[in-house]
């Protein structure tokens, strides 16, 4: 988090609110998207504390009045995060209920409703089906609705994660008194005290602190414990160490600060503004079904009105050409779709969650499937987020430590005298300590009480050496001290060197032995000898040259080296009767003897390297956003694969070459790492650049306003953009990719709201499932998709026919929502059962332009070629029982008028005469036939739909079981519908005779064998004519 | 993303259209090249072709199951409607006697109808049968075709035959002839051998009040058997079917009067709940007198 004081966005605007610095907080209370991305803008930790009481009217020893706080209290509003603006239920609910087709249905409907009122004025008498028609209309919108409402309430709320992190008490200094509070009073200008283990009630400028460290991960991402003083020690407010962030832990130690920023205008506050002023995207699966609604309506809508104007102007009644447009829509419209494909994606959910993938947001399934670019946070997500010794220096040798999860396989050579001492000194220079009743557990699941590096340091010797709390026992500690450096600003860990002295285990040694660990070169200016093989030897050149190399090497793979030394005190001159003093400092602190280096990391998950490689083999690029330093960012993406092995950042090239960096040609370089201080100097288009035209890209230090940044600069090069992280920090960017990931184990539960998917297992693996279940899906969607399109075509040829050759009506407006709804349901449902095709995770991802879930192929060949089908099929059936009653085909032609009149005795093709009722029946007669030959077309339509190039025989016909259920279903459901119901007369069907059942099968049949012609054609000549046309 | 979305100026927008519709660099006409949009074209011509074919191909078939001469199922015509004659919009016979317009349209109308009941016509088209009896023509394995059909000549309708009438059978004195006609169903054997008649009455207690006495011709609305079976258009070519008219003489003026017709035949079923015209048809009558 370095000088990232103000936004990389270099523009007027950007300067114009530099300029006003000094109103901020006017500013802030009204910010626009634009400026939400903004740095903090702090400078308070630039003031001295007689600035600040001036400043914020306070005063440091007395704070402030109770009247001034009220004042306060008042005017900035209580010490708390705001929440969000929620849209009222009702809104989402109603919402629900005119988004998709809805608004085309509730069109029908209304129109059922008009159709009815016209009737009804001129004859009050008439029939009430057009009334019904629209109910049924009505209510097929309202549970369509409420079933999407559901699923949509389902998703939580942003917020809740933030305001579960606000300190409830804060003790602060009122009126010259200590006072408890709630931390909702706080105002600035307060002083408050915080100790170890306090969460801090606000932003605070320390004033003074007594060894306090305070763990910024939920700010940054990172848990390394960061001491707290009272000197400014940076510009940028978030690197300077007097400053302490509201909700942030104070692990230990105490310090007084003043309340600079409080709710809201917190650091943590604008985060959390960013994160839910970020808009919810729109999925691409979203995207997808919105397009495909445009095509289906636009279909509807312009049939409807085509067909209106034709009927009009062939002299048809306006009421008889609204209920035409009725039936336009209503075939036009797949009704059950929406709810199916909601259905197929929460199946997929499950099948994900079974696979440790917890879905928030249903239509993020999909969204991971077109993922093309991860940008995922180191800590916690790539690495294991735990400090682990990974190397070793002694001997002037170099071991590799284990650093898998369990530390199980500790290769290294012991056997040497110096490893004896260095595994003394790790054990005993240290103060952290197993949480007592923990024997069960395994050593590396085992709660420690300490900071990051010494917990890795006792784990490691525990695993090692054995039973430490019993060596230490052994080796009583006389004294602690830690020993500050007078050259660099107090707190920093690094600087800090630590020394203890024992008592040795060796009952015939009475010597006191100082040990003494931390920073590598002070360590070494505290040695005068270094220990080979056991053996003491003076520190000459060369020794020390190889302690250097060797520091280097450690250091330059990112890791955290620290060194070892240790003393074993003369007994004269210290007999065990001494006592140390640490203020008096009265025992030698020099000449120690140099016994060897260990270099700590955050070591990646072992999973992650695999994950890495297969996302890359499915085309999706990796990117690592982290907080942390450039250095340990690229070791840990060459690690796990980010950076792949023989690519090269231009900074490499430079130093293989040996020239400048700025004279590599920036193309040659696959990988780059990029650090928060360049991004902020970039323009977007310079960042698009970076994003375009590196494989392998790492940003290091970047604030969490910057990774939203990033974040937008990838969804700039149209790509699809998971983001996984873990901390607070990762929020906005969670919120803001196209699909967040939060990890369920180590995730704070801000980024777990944030994001749309929880990774339970925190196994960044488990992405590469959700990648393929992800295309799966979007596969299987479009088979879906086809197969209920394909049936519209056979529901609207009937009305076109209708209109313009004038048939008794083939199918009714109720019939097509029995196939709608009824028949076609399951088996739509079962084609997300559907296995892949090929192996989709060699594939690139899906272009989220190009390529569409619904796209012209495949609106073609369901309306054209399929459907065109299935209506001729239809159409013979209709014929079929037509004729064989009496009226054949060419007596049809034309008969509507007088069918459909109030006229008893219409005379059929052989002069025989027909009631009204008599025609009715046969009406409906023609309905249930042409119904079920849409059914049994269906069923071949089903079958073709399970592969889109591959043969069915080489998917195997019986290896989705589920598709025979939606066969057996769809059957199932018309004999109800013809046999059980036929007798209801609102359903309009009737008793079909057996063999019409089976008229349409050579229809059905030729719809298998073209499709399998189509597939062959495809198979054979990949990119040909057939392909390009023809491929879905 | 939102703010990403390119606003596209009108002019663009037709600049890609034109591009779209013609585009000069790639030849393309509407996204495709002229030998594309040839191969495409000659896709769908043979591909529609194909489906016209088989389309053809199952219709003909069907049609083989068919016969020219009798439907191969008539189950929705158990029963035969009634209906009557002069055909009105929703069945009411309304007469202005003194508005010779308002019924001439239905003299018209019944003069037309009744053309084919002429006595000459039928005596040269049709056979003289035997009453009381179902004249069957069978095939017995040689198509018996034409087949013949039994005279029902006009005079037998008597005062309603509109022979020679200047009352125009009876709409212009207020006595109309109201000529009830059974449905031809083929094959169908109305009566099942008995004698059957048409019986009319007034629907409600008022009608049958407001109704009044009527005649029927011939006489007790008898249909002989005779008439029976149908053989179908193409077979029984001058089949004129039988005729029952029912002259009201005495309706109640300037009111609407509900009337029903059945027929009474053994095999006839009148009490159909959802078809209101099987073996019955019920009409209105109103004559308005000034």
């Amino acid at each position: 988090m370095k000088d990232i004081q103000n936004s990389g966005k270099e523009d007027g605007q950007e300067k114009s609110s530099r300029g006003r610095k000094d109103t901020c907080w006017n500013r802030k209370k009204n910010r626009q998207k634009q400026e939400i991305k903004e740095e903090p803008d702090l400078d308070d930790h630039k003031l001295s504390s007689e600035d600040l009481e001036k400043k914020y009217g306070t005063n440091i020893v007395a704070g402030l009045s109770s009247a001034r706080a009220a004042e306060l209290l008042v005017r900035d509003g209580p010490n708390a995060l705001s929440p969000p603006k929620e849209t009222p239920e009702i809104i989402k609910f109603l919402k629900q209920m005119v988004g998709g087709f809805s608004i085309l249905l509730w069109f029908g409907a209304i129109l059922c409703w008009i159709a009815y009122g016209i009737q009804y004025s001129h004859d009050p008498s008439s029939s009430l089906d057009n009334v019904y028609l629209g109910a049924v209309l009505a209510v097929v919108v309202i549970l369509t609705g409420m079933f999407a409402y559901y699923q949509e309430a389902k998703s939580t709320n942003i917020m809740a994660g933030f305001s579960k992190m606000i300190p409830r008490q804060a003790l602060v200094i009122r009126d010259a008194e200590k006072k408890t509070i709630p931390a909702e009073q706080l105002v600035v200008g307060d002083i408050v005290e915080i100790k170890g283990g306090d969460q801090i009630p606000a932003d605070l400028r320390l004033l003074s602190s007594q060894g306090c460290k305070v763990d910024n991960s939920s700010l940054t991402g990172e848990s390394e414990p960061q001491g707290r003083s009272c000197e400014c020690t940076h510009d940028n407010p978030l690197e300077t160490k007097n400053i302490g962030f509201y909700s942030t832990t104070c692990l230990e130690g105490t310090a007084t600060g003043m309340v600079i920023n409080t709710g809201d205008r917190t650091v943590i506050g604008q985060i959390a503004s960013l994160a839910s002023g970020v808009g919810n995207e729109k999925t691409p699966i979203a995207i997808e079904i919105e397009h495909f609604v445009h095509i289906v309506a636009g279909v509807a809508v312009s049939l409807g009105i085509t067909f209106f104007i034709i009927a009009v102007s062939m002299k048809y009644p306006v009421l008889d050409s609204i209920i035409f447009l009725i039936g336009i829509i209503v075939a036009n419209v797949p009704e059950g779709l929406l709810a199916t494909v909601t259905v197929a994606l929460s199946l997929t959910a499950k099948r994900m969650a079974k696979k440790n993938c917890l879905v928030k947001n249903l239509e993020a399934v999909e969204t991971l499937g077109s993922t093309s670019i991860i940008c995922s946070d180191k800590t916690g997500t790539l690495t294991q987020n735990r400090m682990t010794v990974a190397h070793l220096w002694f001997d002037n040798r170099i071991f590799v430590a284990d650093t898998s999860e369990d530390h199980s396989n500790q290769m290294f050579d012991q056997s040497s005298g110096t490893w004896a001492s260095l595994a003394k000194i790790i054990t005993l220079c240290n103060r952290a300590e197993f949480k007592t009743g923990q024997e069960s557990v395994p050593i590396m699941k085992k709660i420690v009480v300490g900071d990051a590096s010494e917990t890795a340091l006792l784990k490691f010797s525990e695993v090692i050496v054995g039973d430490v709390m019993e060596i230490r026992k052994r080796n009583r500690k006389e004294m602690e001290a830690p020993i500050n450096n007078t050259l660099y600003p107090a707190c920093s860990i690094l600087s800090l060197l630590q020394l203890s002295i024992h008592e040795t285990d060796d009952p015939d040694d009475n010597r006191f032995l100082v040990v003494m660990k931390g920073a590598p070169e002070r360590i070494l200016e505290k040695c005068s000898t270094i220990m080979i093989n056991g053996q003491e030897q003076p520190l000459d050149e060369s020794s020390a040259e190889a302690f250097h190399t060797a520091y280097m090497e450690l250091g330059g793979l990112g890791e955290r080296v620290l060194g070892f030394c240790h003393l074993y005190l003369p007994a004269e001159e210290f007999p065990e009767t001494y006592s140390f003093d640490t203020d008096a400092m009265n025992f030698p602190t020099s000449n120690l003897c140099f016994v060897g280096l260990l270099s700590l990391i955050d070591p990646p998950r072992s999973t992650v390297p695999d994950a890495v490689a297969k996302c890359r083999s499915a085309g999706i690029k990796v990117i690592m956003v982290t907080g942390d330093h450039p250095i340990t960012a690229k070791a840990i993406a060459r690690s796990v694969g980010i950076i792949s092995a023989n690519s090269e950042t231009a900074e490499d090239i430079a130093k293989r070459l040996n020239i400048a960096v700025e004279q590599v040609n920036k193309r040659d370089a696959k990988a780059a790492v990029v650090t928060g201080m360049e991004l902020k100097d970039m323009s977007s288009e310079q960042l698009d650049e970076i994003l375009a035209n590196h494989s392998e890209i790492v940003f290091a230090r970047t604030s969490p306003q910057q990774k939203l940044i990033i974040v937008e600069g990838c969804q700039r090069q149209d790509a699809v953009v998971a983001v996984t992280g873990d901390g607070v920090n990762d929020s906005p960017a969670l919120k803001k990719a196209d699909i967040g990931i939060a990890m369920g184990i180590a995730g704070s539960d801000a980024a777990k709201n944030a994001a749309d998917m929880v990774l339970l297992d925190d196994n960044f693996a488990s992405i590469v499932t959700g990648v393929e279940e992800g295309r799966l899906i979007f596969d299987n969607l479009k088979k879906t998709i086809a197969y209920t399109l394909t049936k519209n075509i056979a529901e609207l040829c009937p009305f076109l026919i209708y209109i313009v050759l004038g048939l008794p009506l083939p199918i009714g407006t109720i019939t097509i929502l029995f196939i709608d709804l009824g028949t076609d349901i399951i088996p739509s449902v079962a084609l997300a059962y559907e296995k892949a095709e090929s192996d989709i995770m060699n594939q690139k991802p899906r272009h989220k332009k190009e390529d569409r879930l619904v796209n012209r192929p495949l609106a073609i060949y369901s309306y054209l070629h399929i459907g065109l089908m299935q209506s001729l099929g239809a159409f013979v059936v209709y014929f079929t029982v037509y004729a064989q009653e009496g009226f054949r085909p060419g007596f049809l032609i034309g008969l509507r008028v007088d069918w459909e009149k109030d006229m008893n005795d219409l005379e059929d093709s052989y002069g025989q005469e027909w009631t009204r009722y008599q025609r009715q029946y046969q009406e409906w007669t023609g309905y249930t036939a042409f119904f079920v030959a849409i059914m049994v077309q269906q069923i071949a339509d089903l079958i073709i739909r399970k592969t889109r190039r591959n043969s069915i025989f080489q998917q195997g016909l019986f290896r989705n079981k589920v598709i025979w259920v939606g066969i057996a279903s769809q059957i199932i459901i018309a004999l109800i519908l013809s046999y059980g119901l036929g007798s209801v007369t609102a359903l309009n069907l009737t008793m079909l005779r057996p063999q019409y059942w089976f008229v349409a099968v050579p229809f059905a049949a030729l719809i298998w064998v073209y499709d399998e012609v189509r597939k062959f054609y495809i198979r054979r000549y990949p990119g040909g004519w057939w392909d390009m046309n023809m491929y879905y | 993303m939102v703010n990403r979305k390119e606003k596209k100026s009108c002019g663009q927008v037709v600049e890609e259209w034109k591009e779209f519709v013609w585009n000069p660099r790639t030849h393309q006409f509407m996204g495709r090249t002229g030998s594309s949009w040839a191969f495409i074209l000659l896709f769908y011509f043979v591909f529609y072709g194909f489906l016209t074919a088989m389309f053809t191909l199952t219709m003909w078939v069907l049609l083989q199951t068919v016969s020219d001469h009798t439907p191969k199922y008539q189950d929705r015509l158990a029963t035969p409607g009634l209906m009557i004659r002069p055909k009105t919009e929703n069945l009411d016979v309304i007469v202005n006697v003194s508005d010779t317009e308002s019924w001439d349209q239905h003299v018209q109308k019944l003069n037309k109808f009744l053309e084919a009941y002429n006595d000459s016509i039928q005596a040269q088209k049709n056979d003289v049968c035997r009453p009381g009896r179902y004249y069957e023509q069978p095939d017995n394995g040689v198509l018996n075709y034409p087949k013949r059909a039994c005279q029902f000549n006009r005079t037998q309708l008597g005062d309603c035959s509109g022979l020679g009438d200047p009352t125009h059978y009876g709409y212009s004195t207020g006595q109309p002839c109201v000529f009830i006609k059974m449905n031809r169903v083929i094959n169908f054997y109305a009566g099942a051998n008995q004698s059957m008649n048409v019986t009319c009455a007034g629907k409600r207690d008022e009608d049958a009040e407001n109704l009044g006495g009527f005649v029927m011709f011939p006489a007790n609305g008898h249909i002989d058997l005779m008439y029976f079976p149908y053989y179908g258009k193409q077979f029984h070519v001058n089949y004129t079917q039988p005729l029952v008219a029912v002259k009201f003489l005495n309706v109640t003026p300037n009111v609407e009067v509900n009337v029903e017709c059945r027929i009474n035949a053994a095999n006839i079923a009148t009490d159909d709940e959802r078809d209101k015209f099987a073996g019955r048809v019920a009409f209105k009558l109103r004559i308005n007198k000034t």
